[in-house]
């Protein structure tokens, strides 16, 4: 027997549908990535790579002080709507009204100073003057499951936020940060990443740390539906987003490690977008009237980075051969298809009135770099070259292209393969020349040349290199206010590290490229970042 | 039989052992887990902070002295990157592992056996020729390979299943084709080795000189006697059912144990792999040890010699 209910039940359901909700025709993508996250954790503060920068701005974490994300991603309002300086140490902020998280709370001063806290940033580290090594202080928790921050949580936080003392709620939508010392670029450092504002809330009924940074409540236009560690992230509409409704309904991230099996599943139709695809990957996949190729340089440069100690290398002359050896241009042309270019040293244009102009990497003179290694009375002695596989786009090949470069002016590296970056960094004899690339955190040289570089930089930090002027100059660039006498400050330590006494040199500046369906109206921002915010989507 | 079982459980035990100090001293000399997991550009004081809190700034013996005391009292230690205990981490993986390397097993197992007895059966036949051509293609042809010709034909071309991942049964197909075929192939070639090997006995010969109806030689005669050599292979593959698909998840991004193991190598993140190379030891140990035990099932000589000697 048919039961009748359910046969009648059935066209009054479906007649009193569109009476009791809308359905959501926006559509749902799926991008296949590399990686989605090397830490496992949707957290910026520990998840410190390129890869987190993909899947966190902007859907995920915003700031007070936002990006300019399609643009030349230079700071822009965010969270705050208006900033001020109170002295040379504190800022003061509005915050944006009508900001809901992700559980629907309103955004207030107090999630601002509950985010950068002791409970979610710093733990028991203390605020410190610059220059000096960032104490790590005493009963600092296990990383046993619990509310405990995993140690190098507040280390990278103390890194991003060296000086700050307290955060205070001046009123409901007010806030001020108190620096410990003066500094220009505080509004760059609430730009950066790690900066991002949570849910005291949300963090609060956390069961532990764990589960808060695999499903943090934040402000940003999609929130975690699911988080499948070294699988899957699916991120769903946040409706109540201040900048508007989202125009995707659903954004899946999932983990395809092979180049080929991502093209594959982009061409097959199962994914919409493909990220990380190389160089020489594009016209395979442009072939295909279908699809293109997006991307182009993002806020990283690669370089190849000097260690001092080693013999041959002490004599900064063979350093600077090194420099005047590389033919750049050449190298973005062969294996960058013209797709980047050779910077202006390591800077980048959203310094703004920062970036030297007129400054450049040292050109390639290979008759200088023969003169500069017969000064040094260079015999041809074996230097050897740390080299990993491919971790960079392209990192083999301009190896083997910069090994001939070398040579034919009279220099003998030789390429040592290693397998990770403890083996790179590896205090030996044997350590000379290494491959890296550097970031800018913010739009301030300190974010970059004196964060790599400078005292507490990791090139110093492992030994490779140290200035005395390199740095006492860096102190006075990150503490000085006097914007004239900065910038001379900037341009004296470019010449030190990239000319007088070579730190390291600068190839070309990095780039990422992404492919996918070409009837998908999207822009790809100059950076890893990939933005879904209202108005950079359609079809 | 308790003296044979004892002895083969102590050696079991003294494997396992030299596995986890051989992964131990391999993974923590090549590389210091912290930088890795930390990456690049962390800041040193945070790789310091990671190192001190995970206790890889003791001397490496005592690290290893706690590991492995650890590991005696079942605590096989926590994922130094995801923050979880390694066997929950292990556990979670092993089901979608055991969807692609279970259906390969059979098809390795229902093509290969079959396909090595026909062929020995028509020996220098068209038959055999055909069959033993596929199989050399089968073993040669590298899983990885295989695995991308099959998306580029049934994902990109035909567009008649999903080129990757693991949202439904039909993203199994192709991983385990892949994986079926090549097993498939081994299994051929042993199987006809075997099979050739006891046809040219003489008991064979004597079993059909008196009469014995060609098909009761076969099965009643060459296929037991055939078994043994097929049987120690079979029992490799089923030892490395849970970490014998490493290139076939990556290829076809199937988060099983053998993905798993690859990030966890990669991150030098010891507990996660010695965990996964406890439990692949373990299974290879078991495998062995019920091969062991069908091979006096399988040959009344070892039974007889057995009993004999108790």
């Amino acid at each position: 027997m048919i039961p009748r209910r359910p046969l009648l039940a059935t066209p009054f359901a479906a007649l009193a549908a569109p009476a009791f909700g809308q359905a959501d025709n926006r559509p749902s993508i799926t991008i296949a990535v590399q990686k989605i996250s090397n830490t496992n954790t949707l957290e910026p503060l520990r998840e410190q790579s390129n890869v987190g920068e993909r899947i966190f701005f902007s859907s995920m974490w915003e700031a007070l002080i936002g990006r300019d994300w399609l643009g030349n991603l230079a700071p822009q309002p965010g969270l705050a709507t208006t900033w001020r300086r109170i002295s040379d140490s504190v800022v003061e902020l509005s915050l944006r009204p009508g900001v809901r998280f992700h559980n629907g709370d309103e955004m207030t001063a107090e999630d601002v100073v509950f985010s950068f806290g002791r409970e979610r940033m710093f733990g028991a580290t203390l605020a410190t003057a610059q220059g000096r090594t960032i104490p790590i202080g005493e009963g600092m928790p296990t990383p046993r499951p619990g509310k405990e921050l995993p140690p190098e949580v507040p280390a990278v936080a103390r890194r991003a936020w060296p000086a700050l003392e307290r955060v205070e709620a001046v009123d409901r939508m007010t806030v001020r940060f108190h620096n410990a010392t003066p500094d220009v670029t505080l509004e760059g450092r609430l730009s950066r990443a790690g900066s991002n504002i949570v849910s005291k809330r949300g963090y609060e009924e956390a069961n532990t740390w764990l589960e808060w940074a695999r499903r943090p409540v934040t402000t940003g236009p999609y929130k975690v539906a699911e988080f499948r560690a070294d699988q899957s992230l699916t991120l769903v509409a946040h409706d109540e987003y201040w900048g508007g409704r989202p125009p995707l309904k659903q954004i899946r991230f999932v983990e395809v490690p092979e180049v080929a099996s991502r093209i594959n599943g982009l061409l097959s139709g199962d994914y919409h977008f493909a990220c990380d695809i190389p160089p020489d990957q594009i016209p395979n996949i442009e072939r295909n009237r279908a699809f293109e190729v997006q991307g182009g340089t993002i806020l990283n440069h690669r370089i190849t980075v000097f260690d001092k100690n080693f013999p041959v290398l002490r004599n900064p002359l063979v350093r600077r051969a090194f420099t005047h050896a590389i033919d750049r241009q050449a190298i973005v042309d062969a294996l960058w298809a013209g797709r980047t270019v050779v910077p202006k040293g390591l800077q980048w244009d959203f310094y703004g009135e920062m970036l030297i102009q007129d400054w450049s990497v040292p050109r390639f003179d290979q008759a200088e770099a023969r003169r500069l290694l017969r000064e040094a009375n260079y015999r041809g002695e074996p230097i050897p070259y740390r080299l990993l596989n491919n971790y960079y786009t392209n990192q083999n090949a301009t190896a083997q292209v910069l090994v001939e470069m070398w040579r034919s002016v009279g220099l003998n590296v030789q390429i040592e393969m290693k397998e990770n970056w403890s083996q790179i960094l590896e205090r030996s004899p044997t350590r000379a020349v290494r491959d890296w690339s550097n970031s800018a955190a913010f739009n301030d040289p300190v974010s970059s040349l004196v964060n790599q570089h400078g005292p507490n930089g990791q090139q110093q930090q492992v030994g490779e290199w140290t200035n005395e002027e390199m740095n006492r100059l860096s102190v006075e660039l990150e503490t000085s206010v006097d914007r004239a006498r900065r910038r001379v400050v900037f341009r004296r330590l470019l010449e030190i590290t990239e000319r007088e006494d070579p730190a390291y040199t600068v190839l070309h500046q990095n780039a990422t490229f992404t492919a996918k369906r070409k009837d998908i109206r999207w822009k790809a921002s100059p950076a890893f970042a990939m933005d879904f915010r209202p108005g950079n989507y359609g079809n | 039989m308790l003296r044979f079982l004892t002895g083969r459980l102590l050696r079991a035990a003294l494997t396992i052992a030299m596995v986890v100090t051989f992964a131990f001293i391999v993974l923590r000399l090549s590389g210091d887990p912290a930088q890795i997991i930390m990456g690049a550009d962390a800041p040193p004081e945070a790789v310091e902070a990671f190192r001190a809190a995970w206790g890889l700034d003791a001397p490496l013996w005592q690290q290893y002295l706690r590991y492995f005391g650890a590991i005696l009292h079942g605590d096989l230690g926590r994922s130094m990157r995801d923050g979880r205990d390694a066997i929950t981490l292990v556990a979670e993986r092993i089901p979608a592992t055991l969807a692609l390397t279970i259906p390969a097993l059979v098809i390795k197992l229902s093509i290969g056996i079959p396909a090595g007895i026909l062929a020995a059966l028509h020996r220098n036949s068209l038959l055999d020729r055909l069959v033993m051509a596929l199989a050399v293609a089968g073993f040669t042809v590298p899983s990885f390979v295989l695995g991308l010709l099959l998306v580029l034909v049934f994902a990109v071309q035909l567009g008649w299943l999903p080129s990757g991942g693991q949202e439904s049964w039909r993203h199994a197909i192709l991983p385990i084709i892949t994986m079926g075929v090549g097993g498939a192939a081994v299994l051929a070639r042993f199987t006809r080795s075997a099979m050739l090997e006891v046809l040219g006995q003489s008991y064979i010969r004597t079993a059909s000189a008196k009469g014995v109806p060609w098909r009761d030689v076969v099965w009643g005669h060459a296929l037991p006697n055939a078994a043994i050599p097929t049987v120690t292979i079979v029992g490799f593959m089923v030892g490395s059912l849970i970490a014998g698909a490493v290139v076939v998840e990556s290829v076809f991004s199937w988060p099983g144990v053998g993905r798993l193991l690859v990030v966890a190598v990669g991150n030098r993140d010891l507990a996660v792999v010695q965990c996964i190379l406890l439990l692949v030891a373990g299974t290879m140990v078991a495998s062995n040890l019920v091969v062991d035990l069908l091979y006096g099932v399988l040959d009344p000589r070892l039974r007889a010699g057995k009993m004999g000697a108790q």
